[in-house]
């Protein structure tokens, strides 16, 4: 029972950073029909972000979150204004047409990679944050404080973009241009801005994973390929596209991934991902909270 | 209030969009006829901003307005009401008005507009937390219009209000844009139901080929056979040469 607990927090804490990657592709996808495959080395960048913050500012933990939130954010923005705008034109300059954006995808996360490599080079850093002692909940069972981050952090920043979309006048406008661009111009409202903010949003929240990530971590060039997986088996899990899904995809993803590597093998750690996600498609294609016709943000 | 001159446009590298002129007064409802792929909504896209226009102009309220962005338009008080079905079906009926008042700031007078709509269509306050894709094509296009009236426009213009609906409920959507004109709206009322149109509106222009072929006085519109006749996709001529071809 006792192992049973360490490894559903473990995998709780993982699933929850799997769950803010996969939000961040499942938002971005719902709104702008962009399957985003460089989201992966966004998370990267969010962490270093974070990493040089830490050793050059001396700002606390959330404040840093905060910051390289907004910073990753802005960076994304001017990537998808600079290079994936442009391939909107074939659809009208509102969707995607064709392979061109999947292609543009695994250009821009080969360029991430090696320009984050110029930069902090191949050696992965440390990120020593200080949490304090860690929270003895029963005499057996203790808790690191960096899990309780993660887990307080993600949950925090889930009703944060809830309560925007549902409840704001500029989440209504969000909204309204992920279901039909061309309408929302018609209410008055600034879509190429709007599309800005929703990448943005999609990248911070990838930032926020990996700046939560990197303390019970080493912060590398290379981590965002592992995780751009998990988070796509996440996303699709949940039903790709639809928010809470991806929450959902997340949290079982890194639940599997903990109880089969505790209980079966811990060399396989990978694989239970994919065998979770293989049953899921066999019996319900368009994922758990997925439904056939496409319902968006 | 609303100029086009002598407009040309189209998509890619198809014209649809032959010069198209008309004017519509303040306080006026203007009635836009013709038939299916005689160039009406291409003309709206180009008035809305949602295409550019190649050539010639549109002037709203005294400044040239074509080529500027759909939202910015908006901000100038010239809304299109869409038809029924372009309301947001996973919205409620409360989100798809206020998204029409996205341009507004002032919370009060934002809350002050909505009653006014629900005063208009009673029937939209009693479904107000509903989803939209819930409400009939009457209600779906009564929506549309009052989430027209959010923004406070200077100007409507309405994409075919009566599309698909029943006989009886076109009857009622009309009554509601009578009203909304009586009350000082300018608005260009683009329709396929000729007669309805015509009755309600005080000057009439018939599109053909993406250009004005018509245009008076609705009164004497409504009895003019040429207009009947753009209908059925012919002219005066092709009926006299069918005349002959009988005998």
């Amino acid at each position: 029972m006792q192992y049973f607990l360490d490894l559903l927090i473990v995998g709780l804490s993982i699933g929850m950073v799997y769950a803010l990657v996969a939000l961040g592709i499942s938002f971005i996808y719902s709104g702008l029909d962009i399957v985003h495959f460089a989201h992966g080395e966004i998370y990267m960048i969010g962490a270093f972000i974070g990493v040089m913050l830490f050793k050059y500012t001396g700002m606390s933990y959330p404040v840093l979150l905060v910051a390289s939130m907004i910073l990753t954010g802005l960076i994304g923005v001017a990537i998808e204004r600079i290079f994936y705008r442009r391939l909107t034109r074939a659809g009208g300059g509102y969707t995607v047409a064709g392979m061109g954006m999947i292609i543009c995808g695994f250009g821009m996360s080969i360029v991430l990679q090696n320009v984050a490599y110029l930069i902090w080079g191949a050696k992965p850093l440390p990120f020593p944050v200080s949490f304090g002692m860690p929270l003895e909940l029963t005499d057996a069972l203790v808790l690191p404080r960096s899990y309780v981050w993660i887990v307080g952090v993600a949950l925090v920043l889930m009703v944060a973009l809830h309560l925007f979309l549902k409840h704001t006048r500029l989440g209504l406008a969000v909204r309204a241009v992920a279901a039909n661009k061309e309408i929302a111009y018609l209410m008055g409202i600034n879509v190429p801005l709007m599309i800005s903010v929703l990448f943005g949003i999609g990248c911070a929240l990838a930032a926020a994973a990996g700046v939560l990530v990197g303390p019970i971590n080493y912060v590398q060039v290379l981590m965002g390929i592992g995780i751009l997986i998990k988070a796509f088996a996440a996303a699709v899990v949940g039903g790709f596209g639809n928010l809470p899904g991806a929450v959902l995809g997340g949290l079982l993803v890194g639940i599997t991934e903990s109880l089969g590597a505790g209980y079966l093998s811990g060399s396989y750690k990978d694989i239970y991902a994919f065998i979770l996600l293989i049953v899921v498609l066999m019996v319900r294609p368009a994922g758990i909270l997925g439904v056939s016709v496409k319902a968006k943000a | 209030m609303l100029k086009i001159d002598k407009l040309e446009g189209g998509y890619g590298s198809v014209q649809i969009l032959n010069g198209v002129s008309l004017a519509v007064a303040r306080g006026q409802m203007v009635a836009l006829l013709g038939g299916n792929g005689t160039g009406k909504s291409t003309l709206l896209k180009a008035i809305s901003g949602l295409i550019k226009p190649w050539r010639g102009s549109i002037s709203f309220d005294g400044e040239r307005i074509d080529g500027l962005r759909p939202d910015l338009i908006v901000r100038r008080g010239l809304v299109q009401v869409t038809q029924g079905k372009e309301a947001y079906p996973a919205l409620t009926v409360e989100e798809n008005l206020r998204l029409g008042a996205h341009v507004r700031k002032d919370r009060a007078g934002v809350r002050r507009t909505l009653e006014r709509v629900y005063e208009y269509f009673p029937i939209l306050a009693d479904k107000r937390r509903q989803h939209s894709a819930t409400l009939s094509g009457g209600q779906l296009q009564m929506l549309c219009i009052g989430r027209g009236m959010m923004s406070e426009p200077k100007m409507m213009l309405l994409d075919e209000p009566s599309a698909a609906l029943a006989p009886q409920v076109v009857l009622d959507i009309f009554r509601i844009i009578a009203r909304i004109c009586r009350e000082g709206m300018t608005l260009l009322l683009v329709e396929q139901n000729v007669r309805m149109a015509l009755l309600l509106a005080e000057y009439g222009y018939v599109i053909r080929d993406g250009v004005v072929h018509i245009e008076g006085p609705a009164d004497r519109l409504i009895s003019d056979d040429n207009v009947r006749l753009s209908y059925l996709g012919g002219t005066v001529a092709d009926r006299d040469a069918a005349m002959n071809l009988r005998q």
